[in-house]
């Protein structure tokens, strides 16, 4: 072809150009909200910049301070702990799946109902279940009445519970949308293993543990992947029902970023932090790969 | 109605006109002649566009349209203040032609952050309520502007010393004193006559208070009180009852001795036998409201301010709320909540800010401020009004007689130190660990000295 430029022929240059008028808007999107805040963060984790004075250069003395930062192991501490969601989060989600995935009358109501905590605005949620847990909340209140507490608990007060009871408000509002994911997979497994395993005399708990767990696998890789990320970047929960406390014990990474950069200030350190934070989360995830890899890498 | 209508009319004739673009067009020719007709219209659309945009934006649009927008920020005074604001703002506009003020009122616990926001980008506010230790705060980052040089000598001596240097840094005054609230102790007299205490007669001192509440808990079976004794606010105790917090010179922390031991260790072991809620260390004084205006806690000790509140919430309870004065240690001082009006060093009109922020403050403002509700002036006339000196019969007249009367023994104890976030998030760290057992109330004042002195 004669006007046939880098090879490629008017046809193809059509294609081309069409394909990236498409892929524009989110190119440009993410280009604004994403690449751009991820290039600036990382640059201004260079700097000292406290919003009222200039930026300075310091080069890589916040990642030295940060070996030294009591804060950063406490968060980096609580954030690990946070993860003990994910797979008390994940095994909840697979079995309510179970549940909702049967052709019973009505079900999609009890899908929508468990998915509602998911499009309720996490503040919301946060308040509410801190008014639920407050020492004179309902809570306390039931389990005086059954008989289960001499006298009531502050359990977003107390630093040995406070953490657990925001990791019960993340899992309770998480169950609907993991659900969700693991229905879409339950529906996705063609029905003729599971009767060939019925056929060849498997339990009703052989076929789920043998069968369709494991080909559920591209689902669990997904569902934990999401869920670890999102359980290292926690915060509304944090910040609605605790503020990081008692005794920093609900003191998360990206609580710490928050306090860091908008209460202190000091938002190259806040950048550095979030830096450290996201190398942790690709390795995390990476991490996840690779244990789910049998059923993951072939299918991402 | 009629824009809508006249529009589709409009639209309708253009298109019989053929003015719209593509509108019924069936020809290549008829389109590109259309398009031409368009691209004229459009450029005097446009032109049009700009001259009105430009018309609206020169200053003297309008016959005398404010040439200053000054945006004020105020810490929770909607919605019960609402009129008293905007009848402040409105009296200063008419006095102050071509000013023109936005009220925008902000909730306590995100008034910093959202200033910081707003410093941040660009576009704070020119005139913001803050409290002592926030002033400080921003002043040590050199954000606020100097009042010691903004405001004349004369306008200076209008307020009380003690109040224009509360929350001093480096020796200059970064924002005017507004109003002042000491504390006093309101309690349920249905609740003290359940515990068979007589409510006529109020604890007098700091032990009777706690006798008081360990009676209200064991015979009426409601929390007692809810003591200030959470983070920093501990540190304002020990200063009541005479302990210091740092050294003369203030270079060292010294808030680890016996005493202080022991004041901790006091409320230590009141916590632990459950004479006051665990959620008194995390929910403050809006923790201990809420539950008074419950009717589930026999004294709260509060800003008589917070009366209006529980009055709001919970008429009966009100009806039932005696007030007494907050009993003086053995410092014979109080703690003295100053408020103050600041003034962003990155105002556009820093000017027209300061001199908003005077008339706000000025004695006719504060003393209308101070019928409104039990605060006090921060300046000598308006204090020296006969109004602070009637009683009455509601809570809040009482409130304001037993405050006015506790006046001269109150001070802004609020502790000025650099790093003052680092610092106190320490004290709050070291207190807690010892209100749970995690330490105890020697280690944690041990422990938060050495931090405190790492830092100083």
């Amino acid at each position: 072809m004669a006007d046939s430029r880098f090879g490629l022929s008017r046809r193809q240059w059509r294609a081309t150009i069409t394909a990236y008028l498409f892929l524009g808007p989110a190119l440009l999107l993410l280009g604004v909200f994403t690449f751009y805040p991820v290039a600036f963060g990382t640059a201004l984790s260079l700097f000292d910049y406290d919003v009222i004075s200039p930026p300075r250069f310091v080069g890589l003395e916040h990642f030295r301070e940060l070996w030294e930062d009591r804060f950063l192991w406490i968060a980096l501490a609580n954030s690990t702990k946070f993860l003990l969601v994910v797979p008390v989060l994940q095994a909840l989600s697979i079995g309510l799946a179970v549940a909702v995935n049967v052709p019973l009358r009505g079900i999609r109501w009890f899908r929508a109902a468990y998915y509602l905590p998911v499009v309720t605005s996490m503040v919301v949620v946060g308040l509410m279940w801190r008014w639920l847990l407050e020492q004179d909340g309902v809570v306390n209140y039931a389990l005086r009445t059954v008989g289960l507490l001499d006298r009531p608990i502050s359990w977003l007060g107390h630093p040995d519970l406070a953490l657990y009871a925001v990791m019960f408000v993340t899992l309770w509002k998480g169950l609907g949308y993991y659900m969700v994911i693991y229905l879409a997979g339950l529906q996705a497994i063609s029905p003729e293993y599971e009767e060939a395993a019925i056929t060849d005399g498997a339990s009703r708990w052989q076929v789920f543990r043998w069968v369709t767990l494991p080909l559920l696998r591209p689902s669990i890789l997904l569902a934990s992947t999401i869920s670890a990320i999102a359980a290292l970047k926690v915060f509304e929960e944090v910040y609605v029902m605790t503020g990081g406390g008692p005794m920093f014990r609900t003191y998360t990474m990206f609580f710490y970023i928050f306090d860091k950069g908008f209460q202190q200030l000091d938002l190259g350190y806040a950048a550095a932090l979030a830096v450290v934070l996201a190398v942790l989360v690709m390795g995390l995830s990476a991490a996840n790969f690779l244990v789910f890899r049998q059923g993951g890498w072939s299918y991402y | 109605m009629f824009s809508t209508r006249s529009r589709s009319d409009c639209v309708h004739r253009e298109r019989a006109s053929g003015r719209i673009p593509f509108a019924g067009a069936r020809s290549s020719v008829a389109m590109m002649g259309r398009r031409l007709v368009f691209i004229p219209s459009s450029l005097v659309l446009a032109l049009g566009l700009i001259c009105a945009l430009a018309l609206a934006l020169s200053p003297s649009a309008g016959g005398g349209a404010p040439s200053v927008t000054l945006e004020f920020w105020t810490i929770s005074l909607q919605p019960f203040f609402n009129d008293y604001v905007n009848g402040l703002i409105a009296a200063y506009e008419r006095a102050t032609p071509g000013v023109k003020v936005r009220w925008v009122d902000v909730q306590f616990a995100a008034v910093e952050q959202k200033l910081l926001a707003a410093l941040a980008g660009g576009v704070p506010p020119d005139v913001v309520n803050l409290n002592t230790e926030t002033t400080a705060r921003l002043a040590e980052r050199n954000a606020l502007v100097d009042m010691d040089e903004a405001v004349p000598a004369q306008a200076r001596a209008r307020y009380f010393e003690g109040l224009w240097r509360a929350g001093a840094v480096r020796g200059r005054t970064y924002a005017l004193p507004w109003y002042v609230v000491p504390n006093v102790i309101a309690y349920n007299t249905a609740i003290y006559r359940r515990a068979g205490l007589n409510p006529t007669e109020p604890p007098q001192t700091e032990e009777e208070m706690i006798q008081h509440a360990r009676t209200i808990k064991d015979r009426a079976r409601v929390y007692g009180f809810m003591p200030n004794v959470d983070g920093v606010r501990l540190l304002h105790r020990f200063q009541e009852n005479g302990l210091p917090i740092l050294s003369p010179d203030g270079k060292r922390a010294v808030f680890n001795s016996s005493e202080h031991v022991r004041y901790l260790g006091r409320y230590v072991d009141l916590l632990k036998d459950d004479y006051f809620p665990e959620d008194t260390l995390r929910r403050g004084y809006l923790g201990a409201t809420e539950r008074y205006s419950g009717g589930q806690l026999g004294m709260l000790i509060t800003g008589p301010q917070f009366l209006l509140r529980v009055k709001k919430d919970n008429p009966e309870v009100y009806a039932q709320t005696f007030v007494a004065a907050y009993p003086r240690g053995k410092g014979n001082t109080l703690h003295l909540a100053t408020m103050t009006v600041a003034v962003p060093r990155s105002s556009r009109n820093a000017t027209s800010a300061v001199d908003f922020a005077l008339f706000v403050t000025n004695d006719e403002n504060q003393l209308e401020f101070s019928k409104q509700v039990v605060v006090f002036p921060s300046t000598r006339q308006a204090a020296a009004d006969p109004f602070f000196r009637r009683g009455g019969a509601g809570p809040e007249d009482v409130a304001r007689k037993v405050a006015a009367a506790d006046l001269p023994y109150a001070r802004d104890l609020s502790v000025i130190v650099p790093n003052a976030g680092d610092l106190f998030r320490v004290f709050r760290e070291a207190v807690e660990s010892a209100f749970y057992g995690k330490r105890t109330p020697k280690d944690a004042l041990d422990w938060a000295v050495r931090q405190w002195n790492a830092r100083l």
